[in-house]
């Protein structure tokens, strides 16, 4: 962790807080690895806690920081566990670029320590269904409840996030045979529409915030849109996010029966087992112009960075996942 | 003629002293730091000792699919992700998926032996 260098940042962010709560007092302000686009901040005033994540300078993100605020606040009103939104400050505002300021939640969202250390065990037992009370909650959110906050889904939400990605993989350039088939693949095999809803984009293990009984908050809104929610339980199943425990598709914690059933009791309507392999490749090409464009990021001295750069020789893990799921349909 | 350890080796050497002397040594936070640029000196060793095999072969691939020759690996690889966007292959699909399957198992024998076989 790298403490703020910037004394503006840290001076903003007291005034923010002295703002929508009382003075802290002295504040530290050190940088937390780990978010691909944005940056995130904990800041520290004797023990008590709040966390800043604000784009970093020079780039705007997919998402504007304004409309993932008011996102999270609704997911907040409609009981999701999320990190509560404080404020938020515009670019040129008391974060510097645009920002949030959210509440600290304890707990960690480092995957390898969530599926391997013992202080977790229980928090494996009780994430997928946790997980998956959380998602029938996300996935309770019509377009009328995020209205003003999300553009309105304008046709097959499938052939929308194809033409999505396609688009993201064009601004990189990057020749990648094994996308393009899985890309026509997808155009081809498109299920029929399902109710729209709002898909959380990124949920995933990395983006849940776990102490140890469970899930305590759900993070990373910034992909977030109307869609399939098949999307989201597809996304969570790709092998890129079980970490190695490859025999427990969902998030390396459950298996998909037990995740099915719990989303159903939490009031989900759980998707047909095709809808969500069809998603699940779809994940893994997404992942994979994901893993394209971070290590495009890095050689065109965007961000420039060796764990970026390792992300272009990983494209061929979610391209061979994509293959198979393919070849056995 | 350089000498001795060759390149790969060399690699091999900083590798293991990233991952097994370096890495326990640093803060936690930045572990996984250490532990990718070990996982990248291991991939560009099997990369240099894998020579130039898989690019041949990965041409060779292209321009049968393609059906037109072309001489270097990274336009015959743009030239076929073309043709598949444009369409004109989607009833070859099927056919298709196993074939850009060796390529990609090839690009895995580098990036990460075991994967294909559901190892790592």
């Amino acid at each position: 962790m790298e403490a703020a260098t910037d004394p503006s940042l840290v001076a903003g962010v007291r005034a923010v807080i002295a703002e929508h709560e009382a003075d802290p007092g002295e504040l530290g302000l050190t940088s937390i690895p780990g978010g691909a686009s944005r940056e995130t901040w904990l800041a520290d005033a004797g023990g008590r806690r709040w966390v800043l994540r604000r784009d970093p300078p020079d780039s705007e993100s997919l998402v504007p920081i304004a409309h993932e605020f008011e996102l999270v606040a609704r997911a907040a009103e409609a009981g999701i566990p999320v990190a509560e939104p404080i404020a938020r400050e515009p670019a040129g505002g008391r974060f510097g670029t645009a920002g949030m300021l959210m509440a600290y939640v304890a707990g960690t969202s480092v995957a390898p320590r969530i599926l391997r250390k013992d202080e977790f065990a229980e928090a494996r037992e009780n994430l997928p269904a946790q997980l998956a009370a959380a998602l029938a909650g996300i996935h309770a959110l019509t377009t009328a409840d995020v209205d003003g906050v999300l553009p309105a889904a304008a046709g097959d939400p499938a052939l929308e996030q194809v033409a999505e990605w396609e688009r993201q993989l064009d601004e990189i350039g990057e020749p990648l045979p094994a996308v393009e088939l899985g890309l026509r693949w997808l155009r081809r095999h498109a299920p029929d529409p399902a109710p729209i809803r709002l898909v959380h984009g990124d949920f995933r293990l990395g983006n849940f915030i776990v102490d140890e009984s469970g899930l305590a908050a759900v993070i990373d809104w910034e992909l977030a849109h109307l869609g399939d929610p098949a999307e989201d339980i597809g996304w969570l199943c790709i092998r890129s996010w079980r970490f190695g425990n490859d025999d427990r598709p969902v998030a390396g914690v459950g298996d998909l029966d037990r995740f099915i059933a719990a989303y159903e009791a939490a009031g989900g309507d759980a998707p047909d087992r095709d809808r969500i392999r069809y998603w699940e490749a779809f994940g893994n090409m997404k992942w994979a112009v994901i893993c394209a464009r971070q290590a495009h990021d890095h050689r065109s001295g965007v961000r420039s960075s060796h764990e970026l750069a390792s992300l272009g020789r990983r494209i061929c893990e979610p391209e061979w996942d994509m293959l198979e799921l393919i070849e056995a349909s | 003629m350089q000498d001795r350890p060759d390149a790969p080796e060399l690699l091999d050497a900083v590798a293991e002293y990233l991952f097994a002397e370096l890495r326990p040594e640093v803060p936690r936070e930045q572990r996984f730091k250490v532990l990718v640029a070990a996982n990248l000196c291991a991939v560009v060793a099997r990369e240099l000792r894998a020579g130039e095999q898989p690019d041949r072969e990965d041409l060779a691939l292209f321009v049968g699919l393609l059906g037109e020759e072309v001489d270097d690996v990274r336009e015959a690889a743009g030239r076929l992700a073309a043709r598949l966007r444009s369409g004109e292959l989607d009833d070859r699909i099927e056919e298709l998926a196993p074939r850009l399957a060796e390529h990609v198992g090839r690009q895995l024998d580098v990036a990460r032996p075991g994967y294909a076989d559901g190892d790592g």
